[in-house]
Order: C-alpha cells, then structure tokens, then sequence
C-alpha cells in the first residue's frame, strides 16, 4: 500500500513539474502578445495622440492586463507626484519589477524596461519606425513560440511521465 | 502663482538651485538658462544671477555655470521626457508647458532641403516665460467693451510682447463668459493655438477662463475658429496673437457669422498696426469696435488707451 502511495507520489510530483513547465510556455506566449499589444498601442499613441510618456502610461494601465496594469499606473503615479524624479528610470525600476518573474528572455524584457532610454529627439513618425523594429523582433519571437508550443508541450509531458517511471522504477 | 509650481519645472537634481527664484514666484517673469553661464531670473524686472547655493546675486557668480547636460536634462524633464510629443512646437523655437508657461528654445537648426526647418539640435538655450494669471485685471475697461445693449464690442488688444496681453486677453475672457454689470454670460470659445490662454493640461484649462467657455487647444487659428463657429455656435471667439493675412480672413468670415470677436496682435500703437499691410483692410473695414493699447510704463503694464473704430480715444 506504502509503495502504492510512493509510486502515485512520485508520479504526480514529475506530471505537476511537466505541468508547470508547458504553463510556463504558455504564460511565454500570452506575455509575448500582450507586450506586442502594448507596444502597438503606445506606437498608436504616439503617432495619433501625440501623447506624452505619463499620459500614454495612464492610458495603458486602463487598457492592459494584470502585472503591466498596475505597473503602468504605478509609473504614471509617480510622474503624477512632481517630485522632480526622472521618469526613465522610475519606468525602468517599476517594469524590470514588474517582469522579473515572467518568462520572456533578457532581450524582450529589455524592449519595453528600456523603452524611454531609447526615444531620442526626433519627431513622433521616427520614434514609431523605432518601436516597430522592436515588434518585428516580438512578433517574430511570438510565432516561433507559438509554432513550438505544441510540439513542445508534448515533448515536456513526455518526459515527465518517462521521468516518474524512471524514478518509479528505481525506487522498486 | 505658487512656489511649487516654479521647481516643478526643474528635474529633482537642479530643484535646491531654483528654490530662492521659486520663493519670489509672484514677481518671477523669467529665468533665462544659457549654456556655461549661469542661470539668470528676472524678478520684478530686476535681472537677478543665480549662484551654485541658489542665491540671488547682482554679477555673474563663478563656478555657477549651466553644463550641457543640465540643459538636456532640464528639456527632457520639461517636455515629460517625450521630446517626440513637442516635435512640432520646438521646430517653431517654443513649446507651452503645463501652467502656460511658454519655454523659448534655441540651439542648432537642421534645415530640409527647400530651407524649411525640420528640427533643432542642440538646444543650448531656455528662456522660461511664467504665465501669470491675474484675475481682475480686467475689471477697470470692461465697461468700454461693452455696448449699452450689453453686447460685446470687436476687441483688439495691442501690445509690445511682454507686456500683458495674453493676462489681460484671459481675463476678459473669463469677466464675459461669467457674466459682468454690463452685460450677462457669454458663450465664449477660444482658440488656444499655443496653449497659453487656458494652459490647458490632459484637456482640462488650468487658468479659469470663465463658465461658458469652450477652449480648442493646440489648434492653428484658421482651422479653429471655423471649427468653433460650426461645432460650438459660440456668442463671442477670442484668438491670442494674430499674426498673417490668413488669421484676418478667418476672423472676418468669423464677424459674418454673427460672433463677436476679441482677440491680440504685437504692436506698439494703433498707427503702427495699421502701417502692416495685412491689418490695414481691418482698420478700415471697421471689423473691430475697440482697440485696447497696452504698454509698459516703469516697468508696469498699463492700459495706454481705449480707441474706437475710429481712432477715437474712448
């Protein structure tokens, strides 16, 4: 009965980690399109609106989802404060907190956390051009992780279900 | 105005510097920010230097001079960090910030190829205008401007720059659209082409421009007032500084729509204004019922007189 238990124990415990990691993927997925929408927005914002980076701000925390939400209204508080503080760095403080646990790589992080850094003098067209370059490297990344998430999704149940046998086996 | 509104303009790390300029704000015209050199504020129409330690000082102080980068910092922090979203008001050498404070700009201009300019680089130089609402001020010529039926008149303000205009164009605004002794409210829409009038801010006018007022921000002139006239069917339009041919058309399709209008132009004298070629139809025509001259007078900004279509002092 114990070693009933041991083995349905070890079992489940690797399927919930194989669980985990094809949720992982997905969640990469869904971040990769909402930071896409993100981006498009405050591309349209910026050419159509002729908003500024707090106005912009107050928008996206209206229209964007749960982490980027709070964070956007987080940034646009602050500016909201006039303390005088610079808003380059209060965006890349709250967005690089507001993504350190999502499961996006380095680059595409860096994207959106350094996106004020990278606005220079030029007119609102040029700044568009700019951040549309940064969505062809997202949208490109996107496709490939969608391409590969069934394939991957089924490599990952494989392997934990080969795991827990493995390991059951062991155990015996 | 208050204190707090003078070091908002300035990021956290120039604030200390500006706290004594801050703490003068009521008297404050301008602080004047040039590349190595120091800061300059005009107070009370008395040049002040300002030091390292943010002391007022009669010479210029060593050691106190503006670095580039203090300047990028300060345009930055000026335009909310998206120079992108003031492209289109730098390449004109000003931009209107929250408040209504006008921030005069220079710097190296990159021109297109038919001599347009396209952008400034290097912006090396700041003139920081404080818009100064004064409520009231107004008050001793509004009976001039009015008809005994209670109608307004056609009202031009004509004055040197720096003299009042915009302060006393907003007050009139505000004294028609509440309503005064000589005649009741008036809907009265405005054509804030450089956001100094109502210093409007995510839409909302931050200097009190009256009840039944209606402000078009950041519109040009022309496009405006026609846009007014149909969407708004104002009783009276105020325009700020008009200053081509095709602002005058504009206001004479206006006066045939049956709006009476109030609006400014620079200039010294009632004879001067009508020297430029495109006023001079203007005065003859008889578009306008009064001229409001205004001018500085020891350091003071001061009504020189009130004409009538004719040329007649009220």
């Amino acid at each position: 009965m114990l070693k009933l238990a041991g083995i349905l124990c070890i079992l489940a415990g690797c399927m919930g980690w194989g669980a985990g990691k094809i949720g992982e993927e997905r969640r990469r997925v869904w971040h990769l399109r909402e930071v896409i929408r993100i981006m498009k927005r405050i591309q349209s914002e910026m050419v159509y609106g002729k908003h500024t980076l707090p106005e912009i701000c107050l928008i996206l925390a209206e229209y964007s989802a749960v982490p980027y939400q709070t964070c956007f209204m987080e940034i646009y508080e602050q500016t909201k404060q006039r303390d005088g503080s610079c808003l380059t760095k209060s965006w890349q403080r709250q967005m690089g907190q507001c993504m350190r646990d999502i499961p996006l790589v380095g680059e595409e992080k860096e994207i959106l956390v350094n996106l004020p850094c990278n606005l220079g003098m030029s007119e609102e067209t040029q700044q568009a051009d700019g951040i549309a370059q940064s969505m062809d490297l997202l949208e490109r990344r996107c496709r490939q992780a969608e391409d590969e998430y069934a394939g991957k999704s089924k490599m990952i149940f494989s392997v934990s279900l080969l795991t827990g046998i493995f390991l059951t086996i062991l155990v015996l | 105005m208050r204190s707090e509104e003078v070091l908002y303009m300035f990021p956290d790390a120039m604030r200390r510097r500006f706290e004594k300029v801050a703490e003068q704000a009521d008297k404050l015209q301008e602080i004047r920010l040039r590349v190595n050199v120091p800061p300059t504020a005009l107070i009370d129409n008395r040049e002040w230097f300002v030091d390292w330690e943010g002391s007022l000082v009669d010479m210029p102080p060593c050691g106190a001079d503006n670095r580039p980068e203090e300047l990028e910092l300060l345009l930055k922090h000026l335009c909310q960090y998206s120079i992108y979203a003031f492209a289109d008001e730098i390449r004109q050498g000003f931009m209107t910030i929250q408040g209504g404070h006008r921030i005069g700009l220079a710097g190296q201009v990159i021109l297109e190829e038919d001599n347009r300019i396209r952008n400034l680089k290097y912006i090396r130089y700041l003139n920081i205008r404080m818009a100064h609402e004064i409520k009231g001020v107004s008050d001793s010529i509004l009976q001039k401007l009015y008809h005994k039926s209670g109608e307004v008149c056609n009202t031009l303000l004509i004055s040197p720059p720096g003299c009042g205009k915009t302060t006393m164009l907003r007050d009139i605004i505000r004294n028609v659209s509440n309503g005064t002794r000589y005649g009741t409210g008036k809907n009265v829409s405005v054509v804030d082409e450089r956001s100094e009038i109502a210093g409007s801010y995510l839409g909302i006018a931050q200097n009190d421009v009256g009840i039944r007022t209606d402000v078009l921000d950041g519109c040009p002139k022309r496009e405006g007032m026609m846009m007014l006239i149909r969407a708004m069917a104002p009783q009276v339009l105020a325009v700020d500084e008009l200053g081509s041919e095709e602002d005058l058309q504009a206001l004479s399709l206006a006066s045939g729509c049956g709006c009476k209008l109030i609006a400014t132009i620079h200039g010294a004298s009632l004879q001067e204004i009508g020297n430029k070629k495109y006023m001079r139809h203007v005065i003859e025509d008889r578009l306008f019922e009064r001229y409001l001259v205004l001018k500085k007078q020891n350091g003071c900004c001061v009504v020189e007189g009130i004409y009538d279509k004719e040329g007649v002092r009220c």
